[in-house]
């Protein structure tokens, strides 16, 4: 792992210093070589091992690396079409930074120690930042530095959490195994609050309730195609991180408390989702609150339990996919109209066909009616619920998801049906990225109608941690 | 020794909720710098020797010198030098600091557990309440960085109640100053002015719905 990260690091801190076009895309080939070379060694003999002692390849790590590597190869090089028109040198940092955030998105997913995992999210909070500022405006500015500010601040205060938690449990090591193994003798107190003051800080990262916002308007400015990675890949990597402490806590007597906090997280983080995906005017925006929704419903199967931890894990898989392929759909609808605002665009399925059957299926895909994955762990997590009795919970999450679909239904119809405001002057696009950005919603789809064995014991491996 | 150490620490903190002139919040922080740096020396005794020198020459220069100057050197760039007078007043900042300490207190008196050094995280939650207050009362982007700045001292202060033990811990905290605090004031030098007034958060709400 330590040879994967330095070399993939080699490889994309490499970019900074290019200046044609051409090398830009041949360095992003030898780095998805690498992430593919790390891939088929998971599938091969791997998983399973250690690794410096901090890195575990393991299967929540698998499926995520996976997904990332997909998405993020598919972010690359429809940000490779998507930003030729741009000065060279700054694509050639926004390409390092994407790769760098790859690549710190990775050891995110396979640490195996608390320490760790907070370096190499407090590394994405660079790389992203980065990213977000690619444009150079004053909204760019104004946006990279509410996210480093709050992911800054978000992450000093998981620290103090972790520290509490590790001086809690005294287990000398920050391994999760090791502070899992002594968390039973803790103080629940102390526990508690080590808890909130991680879930407040990496919610951040995970675009959940309290810090979702810096998410959204780090999505609304970034590139399309880094939002359809810092939307998933980065939005992994929190979520990931905020799972492996709650399987920490599992054995403690603070356990089920531990559920609640997350049920009232899940739902603010609907709540808000859903009420916003009315008010925003901008389709990033929209499509970064329907994270906020999304990763909700994950925290609600979460803090249910049972049947419910699995649909969350298998929620948050498909969701990569489903999110990114509309986030790349969306690159393709501002080169057409060089903007996002939702009550100017129309005439999208006149304009541009392919995208706009892409964006009508997403639209069907993401508010979960079948053949949808997110149908599938949507109705687990609801079943949970119901036999577990906690009706307000049905109430909430019933009436919030139906302000989800009349949201999507409403605002993406319009964009493919409405007419077209006049002074807007639609251009040219490479309609080919559309069908590219296509591929990974059939994935998903494939997902939502049959599941493979290997992904159904991956999730199961990934429940028993 | 430490604990007088502390207390004083903990008397910087109240004095920031009152402080309006920017020159005496870059005063603050350094002589925050100068206290984590002795309780670093008294506290960290028995880790390696080099691991000593190491946080005690960061502390030293990082936080007791190299971040006041950058934002005394921000503070005669930007030409701002009292906080907006439309934040709230000295004695509503005041209420809430002393409203934080005893909430932090309290929890602490609470908790009653041996294992974890209560006066050290009693005073670091303090100093995360005392930033997060001032990052939410303040409405200047300066206050936001002093808050922010507050809130990395008051973990660095924890690490080091926890740092006899596991000294991995106190270098990652390192790591967390050098890293951020670097790049938000090197932003907030270089960038933020040029593009944005560096004046009112108001300023920053442009990317809103």
């Amino acid at each position: 792992m330590i040879l994967y990260l330095i070399i993939s690091s080699l490889i994309a801190a490499s970019a900074f210093v290019l200046r044609s076009r051409r090398q830009i895309y041949m360095i992003g080939a030898a780095f998805y070589t690498v992430q593919i070379l790390l891939a088929a060694g998971l599938l091969t003999g791997l998983y399973g091992e250690t690794s410096a002692e901090i890195f575990t390849f393991d299967a929540a790590g698998t499926l995520f690396y996976l997904l990332l590597t997909v998405v993020s190869a598919f972010a690359f090089f429809h940000s490779e079409a998507y930003l030729k028109q741009n000065d060279p040198d700054q694509t050639a940092v926004y390409s390092a930074l994407l790769m760098l955030l790859t690549t710190a998105c990775a050891g995110v997913y396979f640490s195996n120690n608390l320490a760790v995992t907070w370096i190499l999210l407090e590394t994405t909070t660079l790389c992203s930042a980065g990213i977000v500022y690619h444009r150079r405006t004053a909204d760019a500015l104004e946006a990279a530095w509410k996210y480093l500010f709050v992911c800054s601040t978000g992450i000093a205060i998981a620290y103090l959490g972790i520290l509490l938690l590790c001086a809690t449990t005294s287990s000398g090591s920050l391994s999760y195994e090791a502070v899992r193994a002594a968390a039973t003798g803790g103080n629940p107190l102390y526990l508690k609050i080590a808890f909130l003051l991680i879930l407040s800080g990496y919610s951040c990262k995970a675009e959940l309730f309290p810090l979702y916002t810096v998410g959204v308007d780090a999505n609304f400015a970034a590139p399309s195609p880094a939002s359809a990675l810092i939307s998933t890949g980065l939005v992994n990597a929190g979520f990931l991180a905020i799972y492996r402490v709650y399987k920490v806590l599992t054995p403690t007597e603070i356990f089920p408390w531990v559920q609640n906090v997350l049920l009232l997280t899940g739902v603010l983080s609907l709540v808000i989702g859903a009420l916003f995906l009315r008010r925003t005017n901008n389709y990033k925006r929209f499509l970064s609150y329907s994270t906020v929704e999304n990763m909700g419903i994950a925290a609600i199967g979460l803090g249910i339990g049972g049947l419910g931890v699995w649909a969350a894990v298998f929620h948050v898989a498909c969701h990569t996919l489903i999110k990114s392929s509309l986030f790349l759909q969306m690159a393709v609808v501002r080169q057409i109209y060089n903007g996002y605002r939702i009550n100017r665009l129309g005439d999208y399925i006149r304009i541009n066909r392919t995208g706009a059957i892409g964006l009508l299926i997403g639209m069907v895909v993401l508010v979960a009616f079948p053949p949808s994955p997110l149908f599938v762990s949507e109705l687990m997590i609801l079943k949970q619920i119901v036999a577990d009795e906690r009706w307000w919970i049905v109430v909430a999450m019933i009436l919030l998801v139906c302000i989800v679909i009349y949201s999507f239904c409403s605002r993406l119809i319009r964009l493919c049906y409405q007419p077209n405001q006049d002074e807007l002057h639609p251009s040219k696009s490479d309609r080919t990225l559309s069908w590219s950005a296509l591929l990974l919603l059939c994935g998903a789809m494939v997902v939502g109608l049959w599941q493979p064995e290997a992904l159904t014991d991956l999730i199961d491996r990934i429940v028993s941690l | 020794m430490i604990t007088a150490l502390i207390l004083l620490y903990v008397v910087t903190l109240v004095h920031i909720s009152i402080t309006e002139r920017f020159r005496n919040f870059a005063s603050i922080m350094s002589l925050q710098g100068w206290i984590l740096f002795a309780i670093a020396l008294l506290r960290l005794q028995a880790i390696h020797p080099a691991e000593l020198a190491f946080v005690a020459v960061e502390t030293m220069v990082f936080k007791a010198i190299l971040v006041p100057a950058i934002l005394t050197a921000v503070i005669r760039r930007t030409k701002i030098n009292r906080v907006s007078t439309s934040g709230t007043s000295q004695f509503g900042s005041l209420l809430m600091s002393l409203t934080a300490l005893i909430v932090s207190a309290s929890i602490t008196y609470c908790i009653a557990d041996s294992i974890v050094d209560r006066v050290f995280f009693g005073v670091a939650l303090y100093a995360l309440l005392s930033g997060l207050s001032l990052i939410v009362l303040r409405t200047r982007l300066f206050s936001h960085m002093i808050g922010f700045l507050v809130i990395e001292n008051g973990v660095f202060l924890f690490s080091m109640a926890i740092g006899v033990e596991m000294p991995l811990v106190i270098n990652i905290a390192i790591l967390l100053d050098i890293l951020m605090s670097v790049l938000m004031l090197g932003i907030f030098f270089t960038r933020i002015d040029h593009k944005i007034h560096a004046d009112d958060a108001d300023s920053l709400t442009h990317v809103k719905d």
